[in-house]
């Protein structure tokens, strides 16, 4: 069945669907429709969920911890701000290897404050062992939601999903809505393999001495490592059902591509008219669009990119100090390749400042033109 | 490197990645882990001694039984006061609790009403408590000389420790003090008969009527009895030393509350002077009002430096009775045939402190005049009669010489109450009777529990507690006491008693609150049986149990300096 929806609400049936068992959030704009639907279901019993009220995001994100270990599907949405104060407790569920899946609307750190969008609150918990699921449109978001939880179960790791502020959030899509028959074929009953147990007591999380602690770090890395082969197993399983399939990285025209943009989320969308242009003027240029941002997928980067003459990485985020981030990313990919592409990094639309087709026509443009990087950053539309 | 061999780490526990868990999770429970290790304090339960049983002269555990009324355990409670006190009854009455001074409660709002709690509890058990019978055997006889409070509560002691005692009184009735020298309406005479009934089932004989001195010199008792034990008080009236002091209507206070108490009625006239700050001024004054007269007390000092007990003076100002300080006897003022008219008085004034840390009076010169009055009764102390004593039993300057527990300088002679200190109060003499009843019987273990440090009221946290005044006792109405010797106080009933024991601190003794088991945050507190015990294996010492602990019964204890078990 098809509705028209925002992002947000794309989340909110994504959730649902899922048959999320506790929910717990803290409002915050630009995220606070997505549980206010979920509260609205919970509330008229179209999802049998415990929809806990929380006093920060803190604890939201460690009520969703402990739901989790309990052995319920916990869901929690937030955005910037609301998902920094959740820093420690972000670490706690990887650490503790807590399936929780959580909605991030991307919306930029204050101050000065903002509730535009950019990606900078996601961004700087790349860290913490969290998968990352950068989407495009709201059709995305929901069949991200839904894949979200049977990734997160199935190697024992939080996912994060991630969609723009406003751009698509409050952006409304027509949006095909599965039946709930199929999702619960899709997505079986949740089952964790260690649960809290009363009658067989025993220590969670607790003082673990040097002797230990490095192999479950360890253990850690390589769920990740892991992780990037069964996203591509669910996300197949997903389109035999559905008919619907997003891969890890999605490249569009990149086969004879000489010169490959690099986007994430919704200025994808954008960027995928601009190349259509571009090649009607008869330049090879290529997209490549990142979804999955944690656990990074080295080899499906450099099969895709290694034999681009020019990349263009556009980064609507910037590591202080650094570069934009995904061009560090890419840069790392393609380390050690024996005559690997310059890359071009442009930092663009922080704070939401728009990102429009005259934008990444002239990145492209300029990475056409340029047989280098002018600059280690390059800045579009900032006036500097 | 060979070299380098000797440093090669431990083998950890888990060796393969399949061993691990994903995250950390113990292989079993947290009791593995025992944190106690960390600690380098350990609270202990450890119960100290309250103020009120500290000051206690017969060391009562006050606490003890207050703890088991709130328990609603009336009969423990009253076995309990039994230990150190044989007749609740008449304290509870007649007692100056200096408990109640000592109460921490009165740094809160006010102090406990313990004599009244006590008072509820003897006339309970009188009522529903079987006496006690002689727990053990002795073959030793005792002597009794006296049958005032010290001689009663040894009697009482020595009789369950199974000896064979006897009691000599001079008078007709037994009590001494306790008979004929508090009115009835402060210790009614069936509340007096019924505690004497102890006496009786523990087999303590009595021979009334029966002077030692006169009718059996001490000596002939010496040779009857193993074990003496004098206790004949302090009877001899303190002369005023001024002129016509044996006139015709001047009494002396204490002959004067005998006459009284022995049932008759003393001849005396309108207007009557009583001489005295003590108990016995009190008493008289307020007994004259009884009996028709109009009183007016003379004491030398002020109302600070008075010795009776404020709650007797209080009570004899609401029943109208006139208190005339800073005056002194001169001289009885007798007409020609040698009955009273008046006293002449000078006024005094106070000077430095005397022996006793009370200001001396002081005469104003030339400030003496006359009041007018019918009687005059003297009550301005009493003396020990050291006459029926044998000459080897060594004296002080006011009565015989003993210690604490009652030993004279003779074996197998003791001497105890009013006729060792002077005059003093009842619950002294009960002490006084059980220390040497202890001693008597090998119990000197049990004697007291004291301590120079009772529980501080600034080691309690009062969070716990709730502001709550004392409970009122019911009283007679100023009017309906005047005309008759009726008990002036009611006591508490059920309900009453039960409110005012809610208010008990219980200092520095665990009453099971539950407070610790609750805030321990290490689990540390294990409740077994109703009781509590520390897990060491994982207690922190963090401490929260002991700052917490309303009453100070927890003590923190430095890890180096427990002794190891």
């Amino acid at each position: 069945m098809k509705k028209v929806i925002t992002g947000n609400h794309a989340v909110s049936y994504g959730a649902q669907l899922a048959r999320s068992q506790v929910i717990a959030a803290y409002p915050i704009t630009p995220q606070t429709q997505i549980v206010e639907l979920l509260s609205e279901f919970c509330a008229s019993g179209k999802l049998n969920a415990k929809f806990i009220k929380v006093e920060s995001e803190h604890s939201a994100m460690t009520a969703c911890i402990a739901a989790s270990a309990t052995g319920a599907r916990a869901f929690t949405a937030t955005s910037s701000h609301g998902l920094a104060l959740m820093h420690e407790m972000l670490h706690w569920a990887a650490a503790a290897r807590m399936p929780v899946v959580m909605a991030n609307v991307n919306r930029a750190m204050g101050p000065g404050w903002s509730v535009w969008t950019d990606q900078n609150d996601s961004l700087s918990q790349r860290d913490l062992g969290w998968i990352q699921l950068y989407c495009e449109s709201n059709q995305e978001v929901l069949d991200t939601t839904i894949q979200a939880f049977k990734i997160a179960e199935k190697v024992l790791l939080p996912v994060m999903v991630v969609l723009d502020a406003f751009v698509l959030s409050h952006t409304s899509e027509p949006v095909d809505i599965p039946e709930q028959s199929m999702v619960d074929q899709f997505l079986p009953p949740y089952q964790l393999p260690t649960k809290l147990d009363i009658s067989q007591a025993k220590a969670y999380g607790g003082l673990t001495s040097p002797d230990h602690y490095f192999e479950i770090r360890a253990k850690i890395q390589k769920a990740n490592e892991q992780a990037i082969i069964v996203i591509k197993e669910i996300d197949n399983e997903f389109n035999q059902m559905f008919s619907r399939k997003y891969g890890i990285l999605e490249p569009y025209r990149c086969e004879d591509a000489k010169v490959i943009l690099v986007t994430s989320g919704t200025i994808s969308g954008t960027a995928r008219n601009v190349i259509d242009g571009i090649r009607e003027q008869g330049r090879k240029v290529g997209l490549l669009k990142i979804k999955l941002f944690r656990p990074t997928p080295f080899e499906d980067l450099r099969s895709v990119l290694y034999k681009a003459q020019k990349i263009a990485v556009i980064d609507r985020n910037l590591s202080f100090g650094h570069s934009g981030v995904f061009a560090q990313e890419i840069k790392s990919a393609l380390y050690g390749l024996g005559a690997a592409p310059p890359i071009f990094d442009y930092v663009i639309g922080l704070g939401g400042r728009d990102v429009t087709p005259n934008d990444i026509y002239e990145i492209i443009d300029n990475t056409f033109k340029s047989e280098s990087p002018q600059e280690p950053i390059i800045w579009r539309g900032v006036r500097l | 490197m060979k070299w380098l061999e000797k440093y090669k780490p431990p083998v950890p526990v888990l060796q393969k990645e399949s061993d691990y868990p994903n995250w950390a999770i113990s292989s079993t429970s947290t009791l593995l882990n025992h944190t106690g290790t960390w600690r380098i304090f350990r609270p202990i339960y450890d119960n100290k001694i309250p103020p009120c049983n500290n000051e206690c002269p017969t060391n009562e555990k006050i606490q003890g039984y207050i703890d088991l009324v709130k328990q609603n355990k009336l009969s423990d409670a009253y076995k309990l006061i039994l230990e150190d006190n044989p007749f609740p009854s008449i304290t509870g009455r007649v007692c100056y609790h200096p408990c109640e001074s000592a109460c921490n409660r009165k740094d809160y709002d006010q102090a406990l009403s313990i004599h009244c709690v006590e008072r509820f509890v003897g006339d309970w058990g009188i009522k529903n408590v079987p006496l006690a019978k002689p727990i053990a055997k002795h073959k030793e006889t005792v002597a009794i000389v006296g049958s005032g409070p010290a001689g009663m509560a040894a009697a009482y002691y020595l009789g369950l420790a199974g000896y064979n005692v006897t009691i000599f009184e001079k008078k007709a009735k037994l009590g001494g003090m306790l008979r004929y020298g508090i009115p009835t309406y402060r210790l009614p005479k069936n509340v007096l008969n019924n505690e004497f009934k102890k006496l009786a089932a523990l087999n303590v004989k009595f021979k009334t009527n029966t002077a030692i001195g006169k009718t059996v010199t001490l000596d002939v008792l010496r040779k009857n009895f193993d074990i003496i034990i004098i206790c004949h008080g302090a009877h001899k009236n303190r002369p005023m030393g001024v002129a016509n002091e044996n006139s015709d209507g001047v009494y002396s206070g204490l002959e004067f509350l005998s006459v009284i108490n022995a049932g008759k009625k003393p001849k005396i006239g309108k207007k009557v002077a009583i001489i005295g700050g003590g108990n016995t001024a009190i008493d008289a004054a307020r007994s004259c009002l009884r009996l028709g007269s109009t009183p007016v007390i003379l004491y030398r000092r002020t109302k600070a430096e008075m010795p009776a007990v404020l709650d007797e003076i209080e009570a004899a100002e609401a029943e109208g009775i006139k208190i005339e300080f800073l005056v002194a006897p001169e001289k009885v003022v007798a007409n020609k045939k040698g009955k009273v008219i008046g006293i002449e008085c000078i006024k005094m004034k106070l000077g430095k402190p005397d022996a006793s840390g009370r200001r001396r009076p002081v005469p104003v010169p030339k400030s003496n005049f006359v009041l007018k009055f019918d009687s005059i009764i003297s009550a301005i102390g009493e003396q020990v009669d050291l006459t029926i004593l044998s000459s080897d039993v060594a004296k002080t300057e006011w009565g015989i010489k003993a210690d604490y527990l009652g030993r004279t300088n003779v074996n197998n002679v003791y001497a105890i109450g009013d006729c060792v200190t002077g005059p003093k109060t009842v619950v002294e003499a009960f002490g006084a009777g059980k220390r040497v009843a202890f001693k008597i019987s090998g119990e000197e273990h049990n004697i007291e529990h004291k301590v120079e440090r009772p529980v501080q009221f600034s080691e309690l946290n009062t969070d716990y507690f709730e502001h709550a005044d004392k409970v009122k006792v019911a009283e007679l109405p100023v009017k309906d006491r005047k005309k008759n010797f009726n008990e002036a106080h009611l006591g508490y009933n059920k309900i009453s008693v039960k409110d005012e024991v809610e208010r008990c601190f219980s200092c520095g003794i665990c009453n099971k609150c539950d407070n610790c088991f609750v805030v321990c945050p290490d689990l540390s507190v294990i409740k077994q049986n109703g009781d509590y015990e520390f897990d060491y294996d994982f207690c922190k010492g963090c401490g929260v149990c002991a700052r917490e602990c309303p009453r100070y019964a927890i003590t923190m204890k430095e890890e180096s300096k427990v002794e190891t078990e």
